[in-house]
C-alpha cells in the first residue's frame, strides 16, 4: 500500500522500474528505497536473525540498525531501507550471516 | 597500617588473575588482587586474542603449547559456567622473503620436539584448503598449525578471577597502587588510593606500568610500552575452507595479522609498532592496514570496519617475559615484559610462578626468566615475537 495523496507532502516517485525479490518480479520507483517497494508489495519479513533464526523486518528504517540487511546484487549485508530501486536489481533474503562472494 | 594478607597481586589482567587462581588452588589463603579499574580493563581487554604455539624458542613454544592444553579445558579447570570461546582454527604464517622462510623452517624441528603439530604448506594447492581466497603473489612459503587459534580474553580472565574468588581470593577494583612499602630490604605491603595493605609477598603483574612500580624499590625492569592497533569488521558467514571460520593469517614483512572469530567478524592488527605510551588509534594505520590486508586477502575488501582501537605490548629486550624476584626488596616478584604474547602463555606461566612460590618442582626453570639475564647476557631471544 502506498499513500497517493497527502495533505502536505508531494511524492516525486520517479520512474517505474522492475526488480527481483527472491527471483520474483516487484515494481518500484527510482526515487523510492527497496524496502518501500517491498512494503508496498506486502512483504514485511526481510530475513532471519543469525542465532535464533527469528524473522527480521524494518526496525529503524533510516540506515542506523542492521535489521533490514539483505543481499543486493550479490553484495551481503546491504541496508535496503536506504538503497534506491534500480531496474533489474536482484534483492535476496538473508538467512543468518551474510555470505561474502569471491572469485 | 591496614589489613594483613599473605600475598598481594597488583593487576587484574589475565596474568594477575591466573597467578591468584594457581596460588589459591595450591592452598594459599588471604590473597588480594588490586586492580586499577576492573578485570581486563588494561591491555588484556585490548589484545588480539590469538593463541599461537608456533614460536621460535623452545621456552616460549613450551609455554604456549602447555598453555593451549589448559585453554582447551579452561572452563572445567576454573569451574566457569560460560564458554571461554576457544576457537582452534589454526595459524597460517606466510613468509614473504627468504630470511622469514628460513626462520619458519628452522622453527619446525623445535616445535615438533615439544609436540606442536606445525607443518609447511604447499603454495600451489594445500594453502587453498586452509584459506581458499588467499592471494599467493609474493609469497615464498607458509607454515600452519591447526591447534592454534583464539579465545575470549574477557571470559578467560573472568574464569580465572571467579575461580580464584571461590577459593577465597579477595578482589579490590577501582583502587590504584601508589607505592610499594619496603623496609630493611623486605617488602612490607602496598599503599593504594583505597588504603594500605600489608603482605610479605607482593606480585607485580601491572604490565606496562610494572616497571615504574618496581623502580620504587630500586629494581630496573627494562620494558618499553609499544602501541599496537587493531580493527574489527562486521560479522559475515565463515570464510575459511569447508565452511569454517578463516584461520589466522600472519605476515611479518607485511606487518599484519587477520583472523575470523566464531562470531563471524574479522580481527586484524599490527605487527612491529613504534614504542610510545600514546593510546590513540589513528587514520593512517587504518588506511595502510586495510590496504595490506586486502592485497593478501582480496575477498575481505567489501567488509565494513566496526571498531578500531589501540593497546600496548610491554616489550622486553629479548621479547621473552621477565619473571624476577627483587634483589632490593625480598618478597617482591615482578612478572611483566610479555612482549605481546602474555595472553596466550599466561596459563602455564601462572602454574610456573605458583609452583615456585609453593616450593614445588617444575619442568621449566623459572630462574631463566630473571631480569639479571640482561646483565649476564643469558638472553632468551625470541625470533617470532610481534
Amino acid at each position: 500500500m502506498r499513500i497517493e495523496n497527502h495533505p502536505i507532502l508531494n511524492f516525486e516517485r520517479g520512474e517505474k522500474v522492475t526488480f527481483f525479490y527472491n527471483g520474483k518480479e516487484i515494481e518500484g520507483y527510482t526515487n523510492e528505497t527497496i524496502v518501500d517497494a517491498l512494503h508496498a508489495a506486502g512483504i514485511r519479513k526481510l530475513g532471519t536473525s543469525p542465532e535464533l533464526h527469528r524473522p527480521r523486518g524494518l526496525f529503524c528504517a533510516i540506515g542506523n540498525c542492521s535489521s533490514c540487511f539483505m543481499t543486493v546484487d550479490g553484495q551481503a549485508n546491504m541496508r535496503v531501507c536506504v538503497i534506491k530501486c534500480r531496474e533489474g536489481m536482484k534483492v535476496e533474503e538473508q538467512h543468518g550471516r551474510g555470505v561474502v562472494r569471491y572469485d | 597500617m591496614g589489613k594483613n594478607y599473605d600475598a598481594i597481586i597488583i593487576g587484574g589482567g589475565i596474568v594477575g588473575c591466573s597467578v591468584a587462581f594457581e596460588l589459591a588452588t595450591r592452598g594459599m589463603k588471604n590473597i588480594l588482587i588490586i586492580e586499577r579499574k576492573y578485570a581486563t580493563s588494561g591491555n588484556t581487554g585490548k589484545c588480539g586474542a590469538g593463541i599461537r604455539q608456533q614460536w621460535g624458542s623452545e621456552l616460549n613454544a613450551t609455554l604456549a603449547y602447555e598453555s593451549t592444553n589448559i585453554f582447551e579445558h579452561l572452563e572445567e579447570y576454573t569451574g566457569y559456567n560460560h564458554s571461554c570461546g576457544l576457537n582452534q582454527t589454526g595459524y597460517l604464517l606466510i613468509a614473504c622473503n627468504d630470511a622469514e622462510w628460513r626462520q619458519f623452517q628452522a622453527n619446525i624441528p623445535v616445535q615438533h620436539k615439544i609436540g606442536i603439530k606445525s607443518y609447511t604448506v604447499d603454495l600451489e594447492k594445500d594453502i587453498f584448503k586452509i584459506v581458499p581466497h588467499i592471494n599467493t603473489d609474493g609469497l615464498v612459503g607458509a607454515v600452519y598449525c591447526h591447534e592454534d587459534g583464539s579465545a575470549d580474553p574477557f571470559h578467560c580472565t573472568l574464569a580465572y578471577m571467579q575461580g580464584a574468588k571461590r577459593l577465597g581470593v579477595e578482589v579490590m577494583t577501582y583502587a590504584t597502587v601508589t607505592e610499594l612499602a619496603a623496609e630493611g630490604g623486605r617488602i612490607k605491603g602496598v599503599r593504594t588510593t583505597n588504603g594500605d595493605f600489608n603482605a610479605p609477598l607482593v606480585i607485580n603483574c601491572a604490565n606496562q606500568w610494572a616497571a615504574a612500580l618496581s623502580a620504587q624499590v630500586g629494581d630496573e625492569i627494562p620494558i618499553v610500552p609499544e602501541r599496537h592497533q587493531a580493527v574489527i569488521t562486521e560479522p559475515v558467514a565463515p570464510m575459511g575452507y569447508d565452511n569454517g571460520a578463516m584461520p589466522m593469517v600472519m605476515s611479518w614483512q607485511r606487518r599484519f595479522f587477520c583472523q575470523q572469530t566464531l562470531h563471524g567478524s574479522f580481527i586484524m592488527g599490527e605487527i612491529e609498532a613504534v614504542p610510545t605510551t600514546a593510546s590513540d588509534a589513528n587514520w593512517d594505520y587504518l588506511e595502510s592496514n586495510c590496504h595490506t590486508i586486502t592485497t593478501t586477502l582480496p575477498a575481505l575488501r567489501s567488509l565494513r570496519v566496526l571498531r578500531h582501537w589501540a593497546g600496548h605490548f610491554d616489550m622486553s629486550p629479548d621479547h621473552t617475559p621477565i619473571i624476577s624476584f627483587s634483589k632490593n626488596a625480598e618478597g617482591l616478584l615482578t612478572i611483566c615484559g610479555f612482549s605481546g604474547h602474555g595472553f596466550m602463555i599466561a596459563p602455564r606461566t601462572a602454574v610456573m610462578v605458583a609452583r615456585k612460590i609453593c616450593g614445588e618442582s617444575d619442568t621449566i626453570d623459572i630462574n631463566k626468566f630473571r631480569v639479571e639475564r640482561f646483565k649476564s647476557g643469558d638472553l632468551l631471544l625470541e625470533p617470532m615475537a610481534l
